[in-house]
């Protein structure tokens, strides 16, 4: 009986080590992988598939950090409006904002500093990782960094494998145009193999393809006015002079408006409506042979689900022109979104760090592999990623592409105002696209309107700030060339 | 006579098949107009309800695919488990309930009173009208500031407050039509039979006067359901309408969500359409019978 006890007990104390090394153990592992466990971080987004997007990552930040995500969705047409009404009141209601970066001159004074929380905090937001364009260009507030990139977002160009190398075709073209068929490096050479594509079974069917995609509905994206701009800026334009003198209708603005509208009949019916979805659907169902869009297209074109082209597809940097024997491109870097912390958040540090995760590289990468997200890269090393590289056939030729093309992107006039200033500019030349007006008379127009938008958001601060603008795109090697139009073959 | 009766009766005969021609061929252009219209109004809709139920493989099949296959109410289910739909439906059902009764409570006592003793004199009901007329685009800054100020952003109550604002006027002017066609007599005699001014106007006008009240309700709900922009700006996370969450998907450049976009639209529209449906009856007599005066 006394062994009895003895045991018993001994088994009590033992169970008693047990449950004590183990209960403030387990509080402590769980405090330590959750240290802001019961937080709660209220974020906006403007579309549903950008919340969807964030749900890719919920469930690891919840297990590494213990945050959980509320996130409001408020549609794009009235985003902007309704987070600045919210912001110059004073206050927000959201901890984490998504933006678009193009619009920072309105949105960066309500943004948080990210540096002094980077050393209070230890954060790595891994900034060698991210191309000078966005780092230089594209997160910063009064030269101080207050957001990461979230949606890459710029242009590259994809074709259909089938109409170049077939044998008919590539002889066909070499009798007409006295040079081989290959997917074009300028724009004159993207023109003329819209041409010779346009009206004919290239793919070997009896069917009437398409010469090119394009999307060129003047919203408020300003979707014509992208197209338009790699155009433009390959033949030396810039968006203003130093004086805030709009240069949207000098000759580089002409030229590439001219151009558009030549070969308008080369491209689908219905194109002056086309947003950025129509051409994608075409390209992927094999009826038009080339198209420079968004990046995420590439997720499409290789879902064999839906694309006919998936391993038939080939991708590269959107078409320039050709000035002094060097071809110099300049593929559009669209708004993109991007994240920052409300400077009237009353949850920061926790909001920093739900910052710090989802800019993580794996993080990140998750978010922009995924198909459904239509969200682009914008790490250096997305585009490395061995597990994105074997996502689709061709995936490493799409993202050695993108990275190609980085050095080259230019970014929407990044100044107070800047969806006005592009969203009258991309009618402008819809209105020319649909021979309601000649190209230069819809660029003087617009050139007209611009001036007006800067005399109301007044001239002397939109100086100021362009000037700090054109300042950070000549570091990137991006410059008013006045004699390029002429020269540009 | 013989002769004559034969000659006349072919022409006779000729004439009535002309006519029956005619009368067929009127019908056949009426009925053929009829279906064109359903097919330009219904098409769409019919279209969004079997994408709605369609994989993601058939949004843009070629030649299209009309009727999917194997229908499926996955995008239903994404819609209420992954963006908050059955929130935000809910959101939109209890503000529009609300906002109804409360719209129908104001309304029915002011129009009483202007139309029985020409309360605020002949000059109320216009100006109640002319308030309906501001367009919501003109009111919102400030009522965005004045419902900050109050606390009322993000809040059912500012919500349904709004709404019962806005439509009472309508509801008001609608009523005080109904009320002046409404024989004064049958009221009278109930006052005669001992009944109060509140009792005759529950128990005697209200059960005569219901189609009208069913065209105030109708009118009321349907324009709350659909109401965007007061409940886009003065909304949050937790008070989201469905309209807002339609929006969510249609706006802004994926086709990847076409799925829950055309099943948030289904959503959007149903509930409206169950209630017009229910008051159906009520709402042909009730049209007529406002129309009278006003």
């Amino acid at each position: 009986m006394k062994r009895f006890w003895v045991l018993v007990a001994a088994v009590a104390v033992v169970a008693g080590f047990v449950v004590a090394a183990e209960v403030p153990l387990g509080g402590r592992t769980a405090g330590a992988a959750r240290p802001y466990e019961g937080t709660t971080i209220r974020a906006v987004v403007n579309a549903e598939y950008v919340k969807y997007s964030l749900s890719l990552v919920e469930k690891d930040l919840y297990d590494k950090l213990g945050i959980k995500l509320d996130i409001e969705v408020i549609p794009l047409d009235a985003f902007v409006a309704k987070t600045l009404l919210e912001f110059n009141g004073g206050k927000s209601p959201w901890d984490l904002v998504m933006f678009g970066p193009s619009n920072m001159p309105d949105y960066g004074r309500h943004f948080e500093p990210l540096e002094p929380w980077i050393s209070k905090l230890k954060l790595d937001f891994q900034m060698d990782d991210i191309p000078d364009v966005y780092k230089k260009l594209m997160l910063r507030h009064n030269q101080k960094i207050v957001s990461m990139p979230y949606d890459g977002d710029i242009h590259i160009m994809f074709w259909n494998k089938v109409a170049f190398e077939r044998p008919e075709n590539k002889k066909k073209f070499k009798a007409k145009y006295g040079r081989d068929l290959a997917p074009p490096q300028t724009f004159k050479q993207w023109d003329e193999l819209a041409e010779f594509f346009n009206g004919w079974g290239w793919d070997g069917s009896d069917k009437k393809l398409f010469g090119a995609g394009a999307s060129y509905k003047p919203s408020s994206s300003g979707y014509s006015y992208h197209w338009w701009r790699a155009r433009f800026f390959a033949y030396g334009g810039m968006y203003f002079d130093q004086n805030m003198k709009p240069l949207i209708n000098g000759p580089a603005a002409v030229r590439a408006l001219e151009e558009m509208v030549r070969t308008m009949p080369y491209y689908p019916p219905g194109v002056l409506l086309f947003e950025s979805e129509e051409p994608k659907t075409l390209l992927i169902k094999g009826e038009v042979p080339m198209l420079y869009s968004w990046t995420s297209t590439g997720k499409r074109v290789g879902n064999p689900s839906e694309s006919v082209i998936a391993g038939k597809a080939g991708f590269g940097i959107v078409p320039g022109a050709e000035i002094d024997g060097k071809v110099i491109h300049r593929p559009a870097l669209t708004p993109g979104r991007a994240m920052a912390v409300s400077i009237y958040s009353q949850k920061k540090e926790a909001t920093m760090k739900v910052l710090e995760f989802i800019s993580l590289p794996e993080q990140s990468l998750k978010i922009v592999m995924d198909p459904k997200t239509i969200m682009d890269p914008w790490r250096i090393s997305h585009l490395r990623a061995d597990k994105f590289r074997k996502a689709f056939p061709g995936a490493g030729e799409y993202l050695d592409a993108i990275e190609k093309s980085f050095p080259y992107v230019v970014p929407d006039p990044v100044i107070p105002g800047a969806n006005e200033y592009q969203r009258k500019l991309s009618f402008e030349i819809t209105e020319a696209l649909a021979k309601r007006k000649s190209p230069k008379d819809a660029l003087d127009s617009a050139a007209v309107e611009w001036e007006k938008i800067t005399d109301r958001r007044g001239r002397e601060k939109q100086r100021g700030m362009w000037g700090e603008k054109l300042h950070e795109m000549k570091q990137v090697g991006i410059e008013y060339q006045p004699d390029w139009a002429a020269k540009a073959k | 006579m013989r002769a004559v009766a034969t000659a006349t009766a072919p022409a006779f005969t000729r004439r009535l098949a002309r006519s029956r021609v005619r009368r067929w061929a009127g019908s056949g252009l009426t009925y053929l107009g009829l279906a064109a219209a359903l097919v330009f109004f219904l098409g769409p809709f019919f279209w969004i309800v079997t994408t709605s139920l369609k994989g993601n493989e058939d949004f843009f099949s070629f030649p299209p695919r009309w009727i999917p296959l194997e229908p499926s109410l996955a995008h239903y289910e994404r819609l209420f488990t992954k963006a908050s739909g059955l929130r935000y439906f809910g959101n939109s059902l209890l503000v529009s309930t609300l906002s109804m009764f409360a719209a129908l409570v104001v309304s029915l006592p002011t129009a009483y009173s202007i139309a029985r003793w020409r309360f605020g004199g002949g000059a109320l009901s216009t100006v109640l009208l002319v308030l309906r007329m501001l367009p919501a685009i003109a009111l919102i800054i400030p009522v965005y500031l004045m419902y900050r100020a109050f606390g009322l952003t993000n809040s059912y109550l500012g919500l349904i407050l709004l709404y019962t604002v806005v439509y009472i006027p309508f509801a008001v002017w609608l009523l005080v039509g109904f009320l002046r066609d409404f024989p004064v007599e049958i009221e009278e005699a109930a006052l005669i039979d001992g009944c109060t001014r509140l009792k005759a106007l529950i128990r005697v006008v209200v059960p005569i006067i219901a189609p009208g009240l069913a065209v105030v309700a109708l009118f009321a709900f349907i324009a709350t359901w659909n109401e965007f922009l007061f409940a886009v700006v003065l909304t949050g996370i937790e008070t989201k309408t469905m309209m807002v969450l339609v929006t969510s998907f249609t706006s802004g450049g994926t086709d990847m969500f076409y799925g829950e976009a055309s099943a948030s639209v289904v959503l959007g529209v149903l509930p409206a359409f169950a209630v017009a449906f229910a008051l159906q009856r009520y709402l042909v007599k009730g049209l007529a019978l406002g129309g009278t005066k006003g």
